[in-house]
C-alpha cells in the first residue's frame, strides 16, 4: 500500500517517540498474556511430559486419589482377562541434597513385572557393566538414575546417593544408569528408580501402592478395559488413561489461570485505549493532510483503509515485541510458577524448559493486531468522514460536540440501569458478568464528561496556586477533551483494577488470617515434609501412641488429607477425629448447628463441607455427598458448612474412623498437637524430637511457623496477581506521556508566544507539569471511585466462580493512599521529557505559521 | 539602541540556507524604520534576531548597549519581556484567554501584583481603543481588533523597542491602515524605537527610514 509508505511513514518518523509509546501499550498487554500463559503452560506441559514418559506403555492407571490402593487390588486387576500386564507404582519426590539439583522424582516399581510396561534402556558406559540392573533392584538400597543426572553430578555405578526417608537420611547405591531420552528425560532427568517394597517402607506407604499401571490385552479398547476393571474392582477407584492425571493437575491450575487471564486481558484492554487515544489525536492533527488527500481524489474507503492499515502495522509491531518480551518473561516465571504450584497443591514440579504453543502464540499475535484495529476503528471512521473543504480551513476540532456528549450520557445511564437490573436479577452467572461489563462500559462512557467537569473544578484552585501556569494547564485540558479523555479513561480503568485487586487481596488476606487464627490453634504440628501441602511422605499409624504418651502432650489429632475425585474435581478429603476437633476448634459456621454437626460427624454419620465447596457445587445441609472409595463408595449427608481456606477447590471433613474403614489407609500426614498447660512450645518440640526424631524423618513446626508459612504463601499467591498492577500503572504512565507529548506539539505555537512575551523556562515547565499533574489527579479521582465499584464486582465473581469464598467488602484505603503519590509522581516524571521539549524547541519555528 | 555588526544567520537543514549575510545595521533610539524586500530575503530572520527569539550564527548584536550573545536564555527572556514588544502577522493570541488576560500575560509572567496587572491591562486596551471588548475571547473579535489586542500586549511594559513583522499582512487594506496609524501614533506618543517589516510600499513610505533587504544582504538604507 503506497499510501502507507508515502503518508504514514513520514508521520511516524516525525512522531517517533509517540509511535513507540502507542505500540508499547499493546506490547505490554501481549507480553503479560504470553508470559503468564506460557509459564503456566510450561508447568503443565512439563508435568504431562513426565507423566507420559513414566507411564511407558501403560494404557490405564488404577488409583484411589491420594489414599492409594491396597496390595490385594493388584491380584484382582491381574486376574482380569482384559489385562495383559499390571505393575504397581509408588511415586514421590525427594530433596537430593546435591547442590543445584533440587528435587528428584522417585519412581518405585516391582522389577519382576515392570519391564512389560516400561523400557529400561541401560547405559553400559565405561564402568563394569552389570548384566541386568533390574535384578539388583531387589536389594532395598538400590537406585537407578539417568545418564544426565549421573553426568551432572559425577556419579557412576556404585556411587552413593543419600536422601531423606521416613527413617531419616538413607544412603542408596547407584546400580544402574538409564540411557538418555525416553523415560530418562522425565522430570528434567532428575529421575530415580527403586524397588517398590523398599519404597513402601521408606516413604511410609504401609502395605499400599500409589497406583497400578495397566497394559491391556491385544484388541481390548480403552473403554472396554475401563469397563472390565470397573466390574472387577467395584466402584471407588479411578480408572483413567495416564493423561487423566494431567487433567487433574490442570483443574488445580485453573483457578490460577483464570486470575492470570483476566488480568492480562485487562491490560490489553488498557493498551487498546492508548491506541485509540493516539489515533484519535493523529486524525485531528492530520486533518489538513486528510483534506488534501481527499481533494486529490482519495475515497473515504481509502482514507479509512489508510488508518486501519496503520493500526494493523502498529498492532503487529506491538504484538511482536510483546511476544518477545513475554517469552523472556515466561522464562523467568516458569520456575516461580512451578514452585508456587508445588507449595500450594503439593504436586512435585520440575519445570525448567519453556514450552511454546505455536497456536497460542499466533493467536496472541493476532489478538494484538485485532485489538489495535478495533481501537483505531472509530478514529479511522471519523477520518473518513472529513470533508475536504472544512479540513483545509483553520478551526478547532478538539471540542466534543454537545450532541455527542449528550448521547454518551444517555448511553451511560442506560448501561447503569441495565447493570443494576442485572445485579438485582442476581444469581444467574452470565447476568452477573453482563452487569460487570455494563458498569465498566458506563464508567468509560462517562469518563470524558466527568474529566471535563473535574478539569473545570480544578481551574479555580490551580489559578489561585499559579495564575498563568495553572490556567494554561487546565485550559489545555478543557479545550481538548479528546486529547485527554482516553488517557484519563485508561488511567481510570487501570487504577480501578488496582483498587479491585488490592481490595480482593486485602479481603482474602484478612479472611485467611481470621481462619488461621481460629483453626490453626494447635501448639505444634508434626509433618513428614517441610511443605505442609505435600503428601509425598506419610507417618504410620503406629506413631500415634508414641506421640500421645509424651508427657508434655495433652492431646494430639492425627490428620490424613487425601485428594479424591469428587464430581470430577480433585477435592481434599480431610480425615480427623471430629469429636476432638469440635472440642478444640471453634469453627466459623456458615450453615447448620455447630453441636449437631460435631455430634453427627463424630459418630461417622455425616460429613462437614468447606464453604467454598458447598458454594461451587451448590450443596447444602442434608444433601447427600458421594465419595468414591475402594469399598464401593461412601454416601453421607452434609451436617454442616464451615468456613475453611485449606484448599482452593474445597474440602470435605470426615471422621478418621470412617476414612480408615473406607479406604483401608491408616497413615497420617500431619499431627496437630496440643500441649499441657504451662508447657512452652519449644519444650514440647524438644520432647517430640528426642522421643521420636532420631529414628524418623519428621518436622516439628511451632504454631507461629505454620501461621507465617500459610500467610506467606497467601501473600506469594496474591503477589503473582500483583504483577499486572505494575503493568497497569506502567500503561497509564505511557498514556500520560503520550497525551502530554501531543498536547505540547499541539500547543507549540501557544507556548512559543508565551516564551516570546517573556515566559521564563521555569514557567513553561510549570505549565506542562501542572497539566500532567491535573491529568493524574483527575485520573485518580475517577479511578479511585471506579475502583469501589470494580471491587464489588470482583468480589462477586470470585465468590461465584473462582473460590466460592465470600469475602468482606473493605475499600483498600492503604492502597489508595499509596497510589496517590505514585500516580502524581509518575505523571510528573512523564512530564519531564515533554516539558523539556517545550522549553528547548526553537522559538522561531514555534511562532511560524504553518 | 540597536546595533548589528556583521551579523549572519545560516540554517543548516537538508540544504544550507544563508538567511542573513554579514549585516550591519544601526538604529537609534526613537527611530521608526520600515524593512522591505522580496519574500525570503531575510526580513523576518533579521527581526527575530533583534528580538532575541533566535541567536545569530556569527556577528554581534547589541540591544540597549548589552551584547545579546553574552546573555543566558532566561536573561534573554527577561530582556525580551522588559525591553521589546512583538507584533506578529498572525496575532498569536492565546485563544483560551480573554483580551484582558492576553494583555495581562506578560505582566503575570513578571509576577506583578494582581491589582496593578488588572488596571494596567485595562489601560492598555483603552489605549488601543478596545475598552469595550475587555472580556471577549479572541475568537469573537475581528482581525483588526485582534491585532490591536496583540499590540496592547506588546506595550505591556512600555518597551523601548517595538518589533512588528508584517502587522498588516493578514488584514484588509482599510483595517491595515488603521493599525498602521495606531503604530505611528504610539511611536509618537511613547517615543519607542519601532521596526516594521512590510510588503506594502505605502507602509514603507510612511516611515522616515526604510531598509531594503535583498538576497540576505542590505541593499538599501534610505531616509527621507
Ligand atoms: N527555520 C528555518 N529553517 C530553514 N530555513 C529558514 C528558516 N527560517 C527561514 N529560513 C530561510 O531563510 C530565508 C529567509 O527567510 P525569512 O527571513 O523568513 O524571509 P522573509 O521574512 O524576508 O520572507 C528563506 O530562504 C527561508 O527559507
Ligand atoms: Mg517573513
Amino acid at each position: 500500500m503506497i499510501l502507507l509508505r508515502l503518508i504514514s511513514w513520514p508521520y511516524v518518523r516525525k512522531h517517533l517517540l509517540r509511535s513507540i509509546l502507542t505500540t508499547a501499550g499493546i506490547a505490554l498487554g501481549v507480553a503479560l498474556l504470553v508470559g503468564m500463559r506460557t509459564a503456566n503452560d510450561s508447568v503443565l506441559r512439563s508435568f504431562n511430559d513426565t507423566v507420559d514418559r513414566i507411564a511407558g506403555k501403560a494404557q490405564l492407571q488404577v488409583s484411589a486419589g491420594d489414599a492409594g490402593v491396597a496390595e490385594d487390588v493388584l491380584e484382582r486387576v491381574q486376574a482380569a482377562p482384559e489385562v495383559s500386564a499390571a505393575a504397581p507404582v509408588i511415586e514421590t519426590s525427594v530433596e537430593t541434597g546435591l547442590a543445584g539439583q533440587g528435587k528428584m522424582l522417585v519412581l518405585a516399581v516391582d522389577m519382576t513385572g515392570d519391564r512389560s510396561l516400561r523400557n529400561y534402556d541401560f547405559d553400559g558406559g565405561d564402568e563394569d557393566v552389570i548384566d541386568d540392573p533390574l535384578v539388583f533392584l531387589a536389594q532395598p538400597d538400590s537406585l537407578i538414575i539417568t545418564r544426565e543426572f549421573a553426568d551432572r553430578n559425577g556419579l557412576r555405578t556404585g556411587s552413593k546417593v543419600s536422601f531423606e526417608t521416613m527413617e531419616g537420611a538413607r544412603q542408596f547405591t547407584v546400580r544402574g544408569i538409564l540411557k538418555a531420552g525416553g523415560m530418562a528425560a522425565a522430570f528434567g532427568g532428575n529421575l530415580g528408580i527403586m524397588d517398590i517394597y523398599a519404597a513402601q517402607q521408606v516413604f511410609g506407604r504401609g502395605r499400599r501402592f500409589d497406583r497400578i499401571d495397566i497394559g491391556l490385552a491385544e484388541g481390548v479398547s480403552i473403554e472396554a478395559g475401563t469397563a472390565a476393571l470397573q466390574r472387577a474392582l467395584g466402584g471407588g477407584y479411578e480408572i483413567e488413561p495416564p493423561s487423566g492425571r494431567g487433567k487433574q493437575f490442570e483443574s488445580l491450575l485453573r483457578i490460577y489461570n483464570t486470575a492470570v487471564s483476566i488480568s492480562s486481558l485487562f491490560s490489553l484492554f488498557i493498551g487498546m485505549f492508548i491506541i485509540y487515544n493516539s489515533f484519535a489525536i493523529a486524525v485531528t492533527q492530520r486533518r489538513a493532510e486528510i483534506g488534501i488527500l481527499r481533494a486529490l481524489g482519495a475515497t473515504r474507503g481509502q482514507i479509512r483503509a489508510l488508518f486501519l492499515g496503520e493500526s494493523a502495522v502498529a498492532g503487529l509491531i506491538g504484538s511482536t515485541a510483546g511476544l518477545g518480551a513475554g517469552l523472556a518473561f515466561a522464562r523467568s516465571l516458569t520456575g516461580v510458577t512451578g514452585r508456587l504450584m508445588e507449595n500450594i497443591f503439593g504436586v512435585p514440579q520440575n519445570a525448567q524448559e519453556v514450552s511454546l504453543d505455536p497456536r497460542f502464540l499466533v493467536g496472541a499475535l493476532a489478538l494484538g493486531v485485532v485489538v489495535s484495529m478495533i481501537a483505531a476503528y472509530i478514529p479511522a471512521r471519523s477520518a473518513a468522514r472529513v470533508e475536504p473543504v472544512q479540513a483545509l480551513q483553520k478551526g478547532r476540532y478538539q471540542v466534543l460536540g454537545a450532541g455527542e456528549n449528550r448521547a454518551r450520557r444517555w448511553a451511560a445511564a442506560a448501561c447503569v440501569a441495565l447493570g443494576l437490573a442485572c445485579l438485582w436479577a442476581g444469581a444467574y452467572r452470565p447476568l452477573a458478568f453482563a452487569g460487570y461489563s455494563l458498569t465498566v462500559a458506563a464508567m468509560l462512557l462517562l469518563a470524558p464528561f466527568l474529566s471535563l467537569e473535574l478539569a473545570r473544578a480544578l481551574r479555580g484552585p490551580l489559578r489561585r496556586f499559579k495564575p498563568i501556569e495553572g490556567s494554561l494547564a487546565v485550559d489545555s485540558l478543557i479545550q481538548a477533551p479528546r486529547r485527554t479523555s482516553a488517557t484519563v479513561a485508561a488511567l481510570m480503568l487501570s487504577l480501578a483494577l488496582v483498587i479491585g485487586q488490592g481490595g480482593v487481596a486485602r479481603a482474602s488476606y484478612e479472611s485467611i488470617r481470621g481462619w488461621v487464627d481460629t483453626t490453626l490453634n494447635p501448639d505444634l504440628f508434626i509433618t513428614a515434609t517441610e511443605n505442609i501441602a505435600s503428601r509425598g511422605f506419610r507417618f504410620p499409624a503406629s506413631m500415634i501412641p508414641e506421640v500421645t504418651k509424651l508427657p508434655a502432650i495433652e492431646e494430639t489429632q492425627p490428620v490424613r488429607t487425601a485428594r479424591v475425585q469428587f464430581r470430577g474435581k480433585p477435592v481434599m478429603l480431610v480425615a480427623i477425629d471430629m469429636e476432638s476437633l469440635g472440642r478444640r476448634v471453634r469453627r466459623i459456621v456458615v450453615a447448620g448447628n455447630i453441636e449437631e454437626m460435631n455430634r453427627r460427624s463424630a459418630a461417622g454419620q455425616a460429613v462437614i463441607l468447606a464453604e467454598n465447596l458447598a458454594n461451587l457445587e451448590h450443596l447444602g445441609l442434608g444433601d447427600m455427598v458421594e465419595i468414591p472409595t475402594p469399598r464401593g463408595g461412601l454416601r453421607l449427608p452434609v451436617a454442616g458448612v464451615i468456613r475453611d481456606y485449606s484448599n482452593q477447590l474445597g474440602s470435605i471433613f470426615l471422621d478418621r474412623k470412617v476414612y480408615i474403614r473406607e479406604f483401608q489407609d491408616d497413615t497420617v500426614d500431619l499431627f496437630r498437637v496440643y500441649l499441657r498447660p504451662g508447657v512452652a512450645p519449644e519444650e514440647g518440640r524438644r520432647q517430640i524430637i528426642e522421643g521420636l526424631g532420631s529414628r524418623r524423618r519428621m518436622f516439628v513446626l511451632l504454631n507461629r511457623d505454620v501461621r507465617d508459612y500459610v500467610l506467606g504463601l497467601t501473600n506469594q499467591w496474591l503477589g503473582m496477581t500483583r504483577i499486572q498492577v505494575i503493568v497497569a500503572v506502567l500503561v497509564a504512565v505511557l498514556g500520560i506521556v503520550n497525551t502530554l507529548t501531543v498536547s505540547i506539539s499541539d500547543r507549540r505555537r501557544e507556548l512559543g508566544v508565551l516564551r516570546a512575551v517573556g515566559g521564563l523556562r521555569a514557567q513553561i515547565r510549570g505549565a506542562v507539569w501542572l497539566e500532567a499533574a491535573a491529568i493524574g489527579a483527575i485520573g485518580l479521582v475517577l479511578g479511585l471511585s471506579a475502583g469501589a465499584v470494580v471491587l464489588y464486582y470482583e468480589l462477586q465473581v470470585i465468590q461465584r466462580d473462582v473460590g466460592g469464598m465470600p469475602l468482606a467488602y473493605i475499600y483498600p484505603l492503604g492502597v489508595a493512599a499509596t497510589l496517590i503519590p505514585i500516580i502524581l509522581g509518575a505523571a510528573l516524571a512523564a512530564a519531564i521529557v515533554p516539558a523539556e521539549a517545550a522549553v528547548r524547541s526553537s522559538l522561531v519555528e514555534a511562532l511560524e505559521y504553518e | 539602541m540597536i546595533r548589528l555588526n556583521g551579523v549572519s544567520k545560516q540554517f543548516d537543514g537538508k540544504r544550507k540556507v544563508v538567511a542573513l549575510d554579514s549585516v550591519d545595521l544601526d538604529v537609534a533610539r526613537g527611530e521608526l524604520v520600515s524593512i522591505v524586500g522580496p519574500s525570503g530575503s531575510g526580513k523576518s530572520t533579521l527581526l527575530n534576531l533583534i528580538g532575541g527569539l533566535d541567536r545569530p550564527s556569527s556577528g554581534k548584536i547589541e540591544i540597549d548597549g548589552r551584547d545579546v550573545a553574552s546573555l543566558s536564555d532566561d536573561d534573554l527572556t527577561r530582556l525580551r519581556r522588559d525591553k521589546i514588544g512583538f507584533i506578529f502577522q498572525f496575532f498569536n493570541l492565546l485563544p483560551s484567554l480573554t483580551c484582558v488576560e492576553n494583555v495581562a500575560l506578560p505582566l503575570h509572567l513578571k509576577g506583578l501584583p494582581r491589582k496593578e496587572i488588572e488596571s494596567r491591562a485595562r489601560d492598555l486596551l483603552e489605549l488601543v481603543q478596545l475598552g469595550t471588548r475587555m472580556d471577549h475571547l479572541p475568537d469573537e473579535l475581528s482581525g483588526g481588533e485582534r491585532q490591536r489586542v496583540a499590540i496592547a500586549r506588546a506595550l505591556a511594559f512600555n518597551p523601548p523597542i517595538l518589533l512588528a513583522d508584517e502587522p498588516t499582512g493578514n488584514l484588509d487594506t482599510h483595517t491595515g491602515a488603521e493599525i498602521l496609524r495606531l503604530i505611528h501614533d504610539l511611536h509618537d506618543r511613547l517615543g519607542a524605537t519601532v521596526l516594521i517589516v512590510t510588503h506594502d510600499s505605502g507602509v514603507a513610505q510612511s516611515c522616515p527610514r526604510t531598509v531594503t533587504l535583498r538576497d540576505a544582504r542590505i541593499a538599501g538604507d534610505a531616509r527621507r
